[in-house]
C-alpha cells in the first residue's frame, strides 16, 4: 500500500502527543494520589465522592454538636450530683430539729442552715451551660428559668423533654419535672392535724395498704373522749358519708380504711381532728419553704413531729426525683459515648467508601504509569529511527 | 537518421518532464491539500514504411493529478464531525473547570453553611456563632455569583469566537466562489488546472471544520456547496452570508445562523447543521452552556427561596420577626415571541407554599403558547413534556406564571426563570443579632403528663396569620388526641390520630412527638415568651439539609447531582470526539495513500526518470556518432 510521506509524519506526531497525555494522565493519578481529578474521569464515582464528603462534614457538625450537649448534659448531671449531696445535708438538719433537747432557738439557727441549703439548691436549678443556656430549661425558658418570687418558686420556661436523637441528645433537661412537681405527704395522701387541736396526738404520714381500694377522697378523723375513754370517727368529706364510728383509740395502733393506713400516737383531746387529703404536687423549693415555717413555728412539741414527719417523707420523695433526673443524665451521657463510637466507625466506613471511589490504586498505577512511560519511550525511539529511513539517503 | 535523433530528442523532453513534475511532487511534500501528480506519457503514432510500423518516440499527454472525489469528501465529512465534536468537547471542558468538587467547590459552601446553623442551635446567644452563619452564607453567595460571572465570561467568549467563525465561514465561501470562477475560465484549455482543483478542494475541506456542507459538481467545473442540507452557500460564482441572529425570542443567551441570499432572509436549524466547529459551538451554547445557567440558576433560586422562607418565619435576637437571608436576582419576564400580536405579557414567580413551591423547580426553560387568552400549553424544553392550561395564573414545577395584558391565539412566549438569580445572590443583612435563630411558637409539655412523650421537633413552617396562636393536644388514648384553640381548622378536631414520630401539623407549624402518651395529658404550641435563648428556628435551618430539593435529591446532594451531571457530559463527549476523530484521521490516512508524496517513490521514479534522461542522451549521442561514421566514411 502506497503511503503520503507527509501523513507519516502527522500520524507519528499524532501518537506522540497521545502517548505523552496518556503518561500525564497517569503522572497526575500518581501525583495527585487520586484516580478521579475532574467529573468526568468518572462521574458516579466523583457524585459519590461529593455526598461523602456532605455526609462526613455532617458528623463531624453533629459530633461538635454533641459535645456541646454532652458537656451541658454533665454539668446538669454534676449539678444534680451537688443538689443530692444537699437535700442529704438537709435532712438531716431537719431531723436534728426533731430533738425534743433542743430549744427554740436551737431550732431557729437549724432552720437558718436549712435556709442556706435550700438557697445553695436554687442557684444549681438556674445553672448554664457555658453559652448561658439554662440546664433546666425544659422546652425553652427565660435565661434563668426559677424565679423567686414571694408568691412562691415558678417554672419560667416550657415544660416538656427533648428527645435524643440516633446523633443528638437534649441540651437541657426537663426543669419542670425535676424541681417543680414534688407530690405532698407520702405521694397518695398528706395527713395534717387540725388547726385546733389542743391534744397531744400526732401521726406518722400514712400508708397505702390497698391501691385497689384508694378512693382519692378527702377524710376527717374525729376524735371524742368522754370519760377517759377516747374513740374516734372518720368521715369521708368530699362524700360527706361516716365510714368509721366510735372506734376504740389507742395510741400507736393504726386506723385503717379505704386502702389506707394512718399511724395516730400520743393523746387526742376531745374535738381534735385529723385531716387526710389526697397528695398535690408541690414544688422542691416551696416544700423547703414550709419546712422551716413548720420548725419556726411548730407550737407544741406533737405538731413539731408531725411537721418533721411530713418533712422527711416529702424531701424523700423529692430527692427521688433528683436521682432519676440524674440517672437520665447518666444515661444520656453513656448514650453519648456509645452515639460517638457509632459516628466515628461511620465516618471512617465513609472515608474508605470516599477512598475506594475516588483515590488512586498506587500498585496499580504505577504499573500503568510505566507502562506509559515504555510505549513513550518506544514511539519516540522509533520515530528517531523510521525518519532516518529514506530512498534518498542511499542516493549518491 | 534525423527519426532516431527526434526520438532520442522526445524521450529527452519527456523524461525531463516527468522529472519536473517530480521535482514538483518533492517540493510540494508538506504541501496541504496538495495531490501527487504524474505526467501521462503517450508513444508517438508508428511511421508506416515498407517494414513495418516504426515508432516516433514518446511525448507527454498531459499532468493528471492523483486524486479522488469520494475520499475527498470522506475527509471533508469526517473532519467536520471530528471539529464539531472537539469544539463542544473543548468548550465542555471548560464548563466542567466552573463547577470543582471537594471542600473548594460550590457544594461544599453550601454544606458548611447549613452546618454553620448547628452551633446556633446550641449557642443561640453565641454572637460568634452567629456571626460565622452569615460570613459562611456569605461565602455561599459568592461562589454563586463567582460560577454565574464565569459562565457568563464563557458566553461572551464564545459569542465572539462564534462571530469570527462566521466571517471566517464568508471568507471561505467568497473564496470557494472565486477559485469557481477560475477554474471554469480555465476549463477549456483541454487539461485539469490541478493545482486549483486542489485549491479549492483544500477550501471547502476548511469550510467543513467549521460548517459541515455537501457539494454539487456542476458541468463547467465549479462546484456547489450546501449548508444545512439544502441551502446554498455557494452557487456557481456566488456565495451567500451567514448571520448570527437571536432566536425567535430575542433571547440573547441564544443565537441562530441566518442566511442571506438575494434579499431572503432564511433562518438554518441547528439540528440539520451536522458537524463542523461553528454547529459544535451553537449547540454548546444554545444546549449545554443554557443547561448549565439554569441548573446553577434553579439550584440558587431553590436554595435562596428555601432560606428565605423559613428565615422569615423566625424571630432575631430582639424577638422581632425576622426577613430574608439572602437576596437573589430577578426572574425574568417571560421573553416574547418577536411575531406576537397580542397584548400579554407574563410575570414570573415561584409559589409560596414550600411543598409545592422551591423544592419542586426543575433546571429547565419553558415554552408558553396561547391557544386562548387565558389557555394553552407550556412546554418544558429540557424534556419535551407539554401540559395544558386552562386557567391563569399557570402553576408549573413550583412556578407561578402571573399573566397580564390580553394574549392573543398563537402567542408565544420563553420563560427563563434562571438566567439571573445567581448573579446578584447576596447575603441580605450584616448584623449577627437579625439572624432569625428562635422560633416564634414553642411546644411546652402539661405539667401533670404522666406519659413518656417527648418532643422531637416544633418547626415553623408556613406563614400563617394564627401561627403563634395557642393550640392544645388533649390525648385520649396511646394512639388519639383532641385540638382546642385557635386557628384554621382548629378546636374541631377531636380523635385525631397520633402516630410517634409523625408530625402534627396546625396553624403553620409542624409538631413532632416521640413516646406513648397517657390518658389527659396535654401538649401546648403556643408563642414564644423567651425569644432570646431559644434555637426552635435554628433547627428547622439546619433541616432544611434533608429536604427533597433538586429532584427529589437532599439539599446537601444537590450540587453533587449537578456536577455529575456535567461530568457526563463531558465524559460522553470526550468519547464521542475520540471517536470521530479517529474516523476522520483514518478516513485523512486513507487519502493520503492516494493522493499524498511519497518521497521514497518519488527517489525512485527520479532516479528511473534520470536513467531514461540519460539513456534518451545516449540515443542522440549515438546518432550523432552514426551520422559521423557515416560522414567519415563518405570524406575517404
Amino acid at each position: 500500500m502506497r503511503i503520503g510521506t507527509a501523513n507519516v509524519y502527522d500520524n507519528a506526531l499524532e501518537q506522540l502527543y497521545k502517548r505523552q497525555s496518556d503518561m500525564l494522565t497517569q503522572q497526575e493519578q500518581l501525583s495527585s494520589g487520586l484516580r478521579v481529578n475532574r467529573a468526568s474521569d468518572d462521574p458516579i464515582a466523583a457524585a459519590k465522592a461529593e455526598r461523602v464528603l456532605v455526609r462526613l462534614s455532617r458528623i463531624e457538625t453533629d459530633q461538635r454538636a454533641l459535645e456541646t450537649q454532652r458537656s451541658a448534659l454533665s454539668s446538669a448531671e454534676a449539678g444534680l450530683g451537688e443538689a443530692i449531696d444537699r437535700m442529704q445535708d438537709l435532712r438531716e438538719l431537719v431531723i436534728a430539729a426533731g430533738n425534743a433537747g433542743y430549744s427554740p432557738a436551737d431550732r431557729a439557727t437549724l432552720a437558718k442552715q436549712i435556709n442556706n441549703l435550700r438557697d445553695q439548691i436554687f442557684a444549681i436549678a438556674n445553672r448554664t451551660d457555658s453559652n448561658g443556656v439554662p440546664l433546666f430549661g425544659g422546652l425553652g425558658s427565660a435565661g434563668a428559668p426559677f424565679a423567686d418570687i414571694p408568691a412562691g418558686v415558678q417554672f419560667q420556661g416550657a415544660p416538656g423533654q427533648r428527645a435524643a436523637t440516633t446523633t443528638a441528645l437534649p441540651g437541657a433537661m426537663n426543669g419542670q419535672a425535676i424541681w417543680m412537681d414534688v407530690p405532698s405527704g407520702n405521694r397518695t395522701f398528706e395527713v395534717s392535724l387540725g388547726a385546733g387541736n389542743t391534744g397531744g396526738v400526732w401521726t406518722d404520714t400514712g400508708t397505702v395498704i390497698s391501691p385497689a381500694l384508694l378512693t382519692g377522697d378527702n377524710y376527717r378523723i374525729d376524735f371524742t373522749v368522754t370519760a377517759g375513754v377516747t374513740t374516734y370517727d372518720v368521715v369521708n368529706t368530699t362524700t360527706a358519708v361516716p365510714v368509721l364510728s366510735a372506734q376504740p383509740y389507742t395510741s400507736g395502733a393504726p386506723i385503717q380504711f379505704d386502702g389506707l393506713s394512718v399511724l395516730p400516737q400520743g393523746a387526742p383531746a376531745s374535738g381534735d381532728t385529723v385531716a387526710i387529703a389526697p397528695s398535690t404536687p408541690l414544688n422542691l423549693f416551696n416544700l423547703l419553704d414550709n419546712t422551716v415555717n413548720n420548725i419556726n413555728s411548730a407550737s407544741s412539741d406533737n405538731r413539731l413531729s408531725q411537721a418533721i414527719a411530713l418533712s422527711l417523707a416529702q424531701i424523700d420523695t423529692g430527692m427521688e426525683r433528683l436521682q432519676a433526673a440524674r440517672g437520665q443524665a447518666g444515661d444520656w451521657l453513656n448514650r453519648a459515648d456509645s452515639i460517638t463510637d457509632a459516628q466515628s466507625a461511620r465516618s471512617l466506613a465513609l472515608e474508605s467508601d470516599r477512598s475506594r471511589a475516588i483515590d488512586t490504586d498506587m500498585a496499580k498505577a504505577i504499573s500503568n504509569f510505566t507502562t506509559a512511560q515504555t510505549g513513550y519511550q518506544a514511539a519516540l525511539q522509533s520515530y528517531a529511527q523510521i525518519q532516518r529511513l529514506s530512498l534518498f539517503n542511499y542516493i549518491n | 537518421m534525423t527519426s532516431l535523433l527526434n526520438i532520442g530528442k522526445s524521450a529527452l523532453l519527456a523524461n525531463q518532464q516527468v522529472l519536473r513534475t517530480t521535482g514538483n511532487n518533492i517540493a510540494n511534500v508538506n504541501t496541504a491539500g496538495y495531490s501527487r501528480q504524474n505526467v501521462q506519457l503517450n508513444s508517438v503514432e508508428g511511421l508506416y514504411s515498407g517494414s513495418g510500423y516504426y515508432g516516433r518516440g514518446v511525448e507527454a499527454a498531459t499532468v493528471l493529478r492523483s486524486h479522488n472525489q469520494m475520499l475527498t469528501r470522506q475527509v471533508a465529512l469526517t473532519g467536520s464531525i471530528a471539529a464539531s465534536d472537539a469544539k463542544r468537547l473543548e468548550q465542555l471542558q471548560k464548563l466542567e473547570d466552573l463547577f470543582q468538587g471537594g471542600k473548594t467547590g460550590l457544594g461544599a459552601a453550601i454544606n458548611d453553611m447549613l452546618n454553620a446553623f448547628s452551633d446556633v442551635a446550641n449557642a443561640p446567644t453565641d454572637l460568634t456563632a452567629r456571626t460565622v452563619v452569615l460570613a459562611r452564607t456569605d461565602e455561599t453567595a459568592a461562589r454563586f455569583r463567582a460560577i454565574s460571572q464565569d459562565l457568563d465570561n464563557l458566553r461572551s467568549s464564545l459569542q465572539l469566537e462564534l462571530k469570527a467563525n462566521v466571517q471566517t465561514v464568508n471568507q471561505l465561501a467568497s473564496k470557494i466562489a472565486d477559485s469557481n470562477r477560475e477554474i471554469r475560465n480555465q476549463q477549456g484549455s483541454g487539461h485539469t488546472p490541478n493545482d486549483l482543483l486542489d485549491q479549492r478542494d483544500e477550501l471547502i475541506r476548511q469550510l467543513n471544520t467549521l460548517v459541515q456542507t455537501s457539494s454539487i459538481p456542476a458541468e463547467d467545473g465549479s462546484i456547489s456547496i450546501f449548508v444545512a442540507a439544502s441551502q446554498p452557500l455557494v452557487l456557481g460564482t456566488t456565495a451567500s452570508t451567514l448571520t448570527l441572529t437571536p432566536d425567535a425570542f430575542g433571547d440573547p443567551y441564544k443565537a441562530k445562523l441566518t442566511m442571506e441570499r438575494n434579499g431572503l432572509t432564511v433562518v438554518l436549524d441547528e439540528a440539520s447543521l451536522g458537524g463542523g466547529g461553528l454547529a459544535g459551538q451553537l449547540r454548546f451554547q444554545n444546549n449545554d452552556l443554557a443547561d448549565a445557567v439554569n441548573m446553577l440558576g434553579r439550584m440558587a433560586l431553590a436554595l435562596g427561596t428555601t432560606l428565605n422562607q423559613q428565615h422569615s418565619l423566625g424571630l432575631d435576637l430582639n424577638g422581632a420577626p425576622a426577613g430574608n437571608l439572602v437576596t437573589l436576582g430577578p426572574i425574568p419576564d417571560g421573553l416574547r415571541a418577536l411575531v406576537n400580536t397580542g397584548s400579554a405579557s407574563i410575570q414570573v414567580s415561584v409559589q409560596t407554599t414550600p411543598t409545592s413551591g422551591a423544592p419542586q423547580l426543575a433546571a429547565s426553560d419553558y415554552e408558553v403558547l396561547f391557544t386562548g387568552a387565558a389557555a394553552g400549553t407550556v412546554r418544558r424544553v429540557s424534556d419535551g413534556q407539554v401540559t395544558s392550561f386552562g386557567a391563569v395564573p399557570v402553576q408549573i414545577d413550583g412556578l407561578s406564571l402571573q399573566v397580564s395584558g390580553t394574549a392573543a391565539a398563537g402567542d408565544r412566549f420563553m420563560i427563563t426563570p434562571y438566567r439571573k438569580v445567581a448573579s446578584a445572590m447576596d447575603v441580605a443583612f450584616a448584623s449577627p443579632r437579625a439572624l432569625a435563630v428562635a422560633s416564634p411558637v414553642v411546644p411546652s409539655a402539661g405539667v401533670a403528663n404522666q406519659g413518656s412523650l417527648t418532643l422531637q421537633t416544633l418547626i415553623p413552617t408556613q406563614a400563617n396569620a394564627n401561627l403563634t396562636q395557642t393550640v392544645t393536644l388533649t390525648f385520649t388514648g396511646a394512639g388519639s388526641f383532641d385540638v382546642v384553640g385557635t386557628g384554621t381548622g382548629v378546636p374541631a378536631p377531636t380523635g385525631v390520630a397520633y402516630v410517634p414520630g409523625q408530625a402534627i401539623s396546625y396553624n403553620g407549624w409542624a409538631l413532632t412527638l416521640k413516646g406513648t402518651p397517657q390518658i389527659g395529658d396535654t401538649y401546648t404550641v403556643q408563642a414564644n415568651a423567651y425569644p432570646s435563648i431559644d434555637a426552635g428556628n435554628a433547627h428547622a435551618m439546619l433541616a432544611i439539609r434533608d429536604i427533597a430539593m433538586f429532584d427529589g435529591a437532599a439539599t446537601t446532594d444537590g450540587y453533587a447531582g449537578l456536577m455529575a451531571e456535567i461530568g457526563v457530559r463531558v465524559q460522553s463527549a470526550g468519547f464521542t470526539s475520540a471517536v470521530s476523530t479517529s474516523i476522520a484521521s483514518n478516513a485523512t490516512a486513507d487519502q493520503a495513500a492516494l493522493a499524498g508524496v511519497n518521497l521514497d517513490e518519488e527517489a525512485a521514479r527520479m532516479l528511473q526518470f534520470q536513467q531514461a534522461y540519460q539513456a534518451s542522451a545516449k540515443i542522440m549521442q549515438v546518432s550523432q556518432t552514426l551520422f559521423d561514421t557515416l560522414l567519415q566514411n563518405l570524406a575517404r
